[in-house]
Formats: structure tokens, C-alpha cells, sequence
């Protein structure tokens, strides 16, 4: 192996932008005031008793402004102390805009982070690799924003939120995945919308009291979203695109994929387009990150689970940097045996990214 | 009589026995077994589902959905599926493989066809 391989590729990485002045020169002028009044509109979250907070005490940057607003804090507070090579940005405060009412402000909004992203963090070192943002309500316009940034080097994935009014595998959804598919692009979701802006609740039996609740349930929707796109053919469909869990967990699957392939044997009528197993489909095309890992009281379970899933290649190492629940790298993954682990720190990733080789001119600050 | 390859040939059924049916049940040698007639072909295959043991036979024949394009649905093979009584397994009656998974089979005996006679060879 070459010793200019990535050891370590972070799949989740928040950056934020200094204040919401940063987007205005990329925003037409006609959603200036909207944008500094409203923001991603959204909506709040959860509450919990106010001593929680959702990004890292310890990441603002020496400088000022939030966590993660500064490319070259990251490099000095994250990336280079853990020797991560690469980091996949995956946005911060912004990704729910595809659940605001108004599809134009969600188009526009999307729009103009791809261009701010394109043009600042994606400028300040070749350690990070962009996420075009879309907004799955639109999704004409989403095929529109992945034609029109898809060609851009530094992007390596599309992202949406997580929340939504519909399941991810219906078809009117199918444009965004062909889109992505000719673009070599995979399509990563990523949580914290359930439940917020016009999504649909985050459960089928509506809203979670507190945020301890909220976050805990999560999976659910990340369990409906595979089941979904599986059921509906999407793989069949689209032979080459892959899908990523962000930050939904993993420790679900197994259940997920025998609860499937035990209806299909006696089921399989209702989706005759399916040519194998659900499993099958999941392993070929679902990739998921690792943060916030499931730790069992015995991290052995966690090896086991693993090898239920029966797919080294699915699972990315993400810190969710630099958010609350952050996983260090050298701590997380320790119960996990070597080979798989290194194939979680980069070797998935590079697969999937494409990111062969370490970061060349400009990486380090 | 003694048929292929040494084994035995047990007379299970004569043709007209079917009348409307497309199924019999038959006991040789105190095994349940299903006789099918597919066409004009019959076949025999244990009368227990590789799944959780159900009396397969008890199941419905039937068609089903063919394997097609994404959100198409084409119905074929009318009378050629046996669908398990329980959890609805569909089996192939020609090759008893399960349409969601080859690998999974019921179990067949030889049947061969002399006159208007069905022999199971076992
Ligand atoms: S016993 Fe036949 S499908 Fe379960």
C-alpha cells in the first residue's frame, strides 16, 4: 500500500459559516432580508432542561465566531491532532431547508451555500471535500443544483436532511438519484430535521417530549428511509448509486435485513422488480458513518453486530465534529477488530470518495 | 416393479384420480406426498414446507407476479406456484425451487408417467 494512501477520512464534519452575513453575497438580493430575519426557518428543536448544547464547548475558535467557522481552527483543533486526511463538510444549521414552506427560499438558500461552501472552505485547503446541498421538496430544482455543481471537483457527494414528508424511496425522488448517479455522486442524509419545519413527525405516533427522546429515536426514520428505497427499486433502478446514513447509527441493521428478507420469501409478489434479497440491496448500496457510535456495556456486542451486518465495506468513521456527541477517533473504535477498523478509518471512504491519495499542496497550516 | 437405478416403483395414482383437482395427497411408505399436475405434467413433492414444517399441499396454486421493471406488474405461470399455507412462501412446482431464493427447495420424488399410472420411484 502506498505511503501516500489516507489513514483516516472524517465522513462528517460540521462546517458553519461565521454568521449569516457570510451568505449574502452569494444570495440574490431579493432573499437578503428574508434570510437575515429567518435564517434556514426550520424551526427550533427539542427541548431539554437548557444545560445541553449542541456544539462543543471546547471548539470555538481561537479567533472568534462559532465552532467549526474557521477552516484553519479545524485544521489545527481537529484534523491534524487525529491525523484525519480528509474531511467531508456536511454543513451546519442549514440542511433542513428542504422543510420550509416556501420552495423558492429553500431553492435559493441551497443555491447560494453551494456557492459560499465552493468558494471558502473548498478554497482553504485541499483536506476538505464538499456536499452539494439540495432541497428534496423541489426535487426538479435539486436535479437543477447537482447539474449545476456536480462538475465541481472538491464536491463528492450530494446531501439532503434526513426529515421529509415522504419516504426517500418514492419516485419523485428517482430525478435526484438519476441525477446523482450520472454525476458519479452518491446521496448522504443526514438527521437532526425529524420532526422539524413541515416534516412529518418523528414517529409514527407523533413528537417526542425532550431532546434525550428525540435524539434516541432517530434510527426509526433512518430504518423507514432504507426500507423504503430498497422496496421501491431505487437499486434496480439506479444500478450505481450509493446511499449514505449519516449519523443514524448502524446497530439497527441487522434486524432491519432479516425482518426484509423474511417478508420478501413470502412477499416478494408485491415488488416483483426485485431481483435478490433486500440485504443484498442494502449491502451493495447503503453505506453508513460510525458517530454516535452504539456503545454497548460489553463493546464486544458492537464486533458482533458488525459481523451481522456481514459488510466491512458499509461502515465510515465520522466525528460529527464538532458537535456534542463528537467520537474520538482514537477511543471509539477501539472494540472493533484491526482490519475492519482501518477499513472504517479510510478505506471505505477512499472507495467510495475516490480519495486515493493523501491531500497534496496546501494541506497542512 | 423395480425402476431406475435400483429403486422401488410405488403405483400412487392413476391420471383420471385427479379429476378437477390439480393436487392429490399420497402416503408411501409413511410419507406424506403431494402429487401436482402442472399442464399436463405431474410432479411429486413432500408434503412439508422447508420453512417451519407447514402441510404444503394445504397451499393455494396459483400465478403470480413475474420479475419485472421497477413498478411494473405482469401476471404469469398461472397454476405452475404453490403458495405455502402459513407464510406464503411461493414454491415452483416444476422445479420446487422458492421464487425469492433457488436455493430453498421442497423436497421431490420421481414420478414417472406409465399409461394412465403415476409411479413414484423411492
Ligand atoms: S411453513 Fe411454509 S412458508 Fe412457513
Amino acid at each position: 500500500m502506498s505511503d501516500n494512501r489516507p489513514t483516516m477520512i472524517d465522513t462528517d464534519v460540521h462546517n458553519s459559516m461565521t454568521g449569516k452575513q457570510d451568505l449574502l453575497p452569494y444570495l440574490p438580493k431579493a432573499y437578503h432580508q428574508a434570510w437575515l430575519a429567518y435564517g434556514a426557518g426550520y424551526g427550533g428543536s427539542y427541548l431539554g432542561t437548557g444545560a445541553h448544547s449542541v456544539t462543543r464547548r471546547d471548539a470555538r475558535p481561537d479567533g472568534g465566531g462559532p465552532p467549526a467557522s474557521d477552516p484553519n481552527y479545524v485544521i489545527r483543533h481537529h484534523l491534524a491532532p487525529y491525523g484525519i486526511d480528509y474531511a467531508i463538510l456536511t454543513g451546519s444549521g442549514i440542511l433542513g431547508i428542504s422543510l420550509v414552506s416556501d420552495p423558492d427560499y429553500g431553492n435559493v438558500i441551497a443555491r447560494a451555500y453551494n456557492d459560499w461552501l465552493a468558494d471558502t472552505w473548498l478554497k482553504a485547503s485541499p483536506r476538505y471535500k464538499g456536499s452539494i446541498l439540495i432541497n428534496h421538496s423541489d426535487p426538479q430544482a435539486a436535479v437543477q443544483e447537482i447539474e449545476r455543481m456536480g462538475p465541481h471537483p472538491d464536491m463528492v457527494q450530494v446531501i439532503m436532511c434526513s426529515g421529509s414528508r415522504n419516504l426517500f424511496g418514492q419516485r419523485m425522488f428517482h430525478p435526484i438519484y438519476e441525477a446523482a448517479e450520472r454525476h458519479g455522486l452518491p446521496v448522504a442524509i443526514h438527521p437532526g430535521t425529524e420532526g422539524r419545519g413541515n416534516a412529518g413527525p418523528p414517529t409514527p405516533s407523533g413528537h417526542p417530549t425532550r431532546y434525550f427522546e428525540w435524539h434516541n429515536i432517530i434510527p426509526i426514520n433512518y430504518m423507514s428511509h432504507v426500507n423504503s428505497l430498497v422496496c421501491e427499486g431505487v437499486f434496480e433502478k439506479f444500478p450505481e448509486l450509493k446511499f449514505v446514513a449519516i449519523e443514524g447509527g448502524f446497530a439497527w441493521l441487522p434486524h432491519l435485513m432479516w425482518r426484509m428478507d423474511k417478508n420478501y420469501k413470502g412477499l416478494r409478489d408485491q415488488v416483483p422488480w426485485l431481483k435478490c434479497k433486500p440485504s443484498e440491496y442494502i449491502r451493495g448500496h447503503i453505506l453508513l458513518t460510525t458517530q454516535p457510535i452504539e456503545e454497548p456495556d460489553d463493546p464486544a456486542h458492537l464486533g458482533q453486530i458488525l459481523d451481522m451486518i456481514g459488510g466491512d465495506h458499509m461502515i465510515m468513521y465520522s466525528s460529527d465534529y464538532p458537535h456534542w456527541d463528537f467520537d474520538n477517533p482514537k477511543v471509539a473504535l477501539r472494540s472493533i477488530r484491526r482490519e475492519l477498523r482501518q477499513r472504517i478509518f479510510a478505506d471505505n471512504a477512499i472507495q467510495l470518495y475516490g480519495l486515493s491519495e493523501k491531500p497534496g499542496e496546501g494541506a497542512s497550516v | 416393479m423395480t425402476g431406475r437405478e435400483g429403486k422401488q416403483a410405488y403405483p400412487v395414482a392413476r391420471v383420471g384420480d385427479f379429476g378437477e383437482a390439480d393436487r392429490l395427497v399420497v402416503q408411501v411408505k409413511n410419507v406424506e406426498i403431494g402429487l401436482f399436475k402442472v399442464g399436463n405434467d405431474y410432479y411429486a413433492w413432500r408434503n412439508l414446507c422447508p420453512h417451519a414444517a407447514a402441510p404444503i399441499c394445504a397451499g393455494t396454486v396459483c400465478g403470480t407476479m413475474l420479475p419485472s421493471g421497477v413498478y411494473e406488474h405482469e401476471f404469469g405461470r398461472e397454476g405452475e406456484i404453490v403458495r405455502c399455507p402459513w407464510h406464503n412462501w411461493e414454491f415452483d412446482l416444476r422445479t420446487g425451487e422458492l421464487l425469492a431464493d433457488p436455493s430453498v427447495k421442497l423436497r421431490g420424488f420421481e414420478l414417472v408417467r406409465e399409461g394412465e399410472e403415476l409411479h413414484l420411484l423411492l
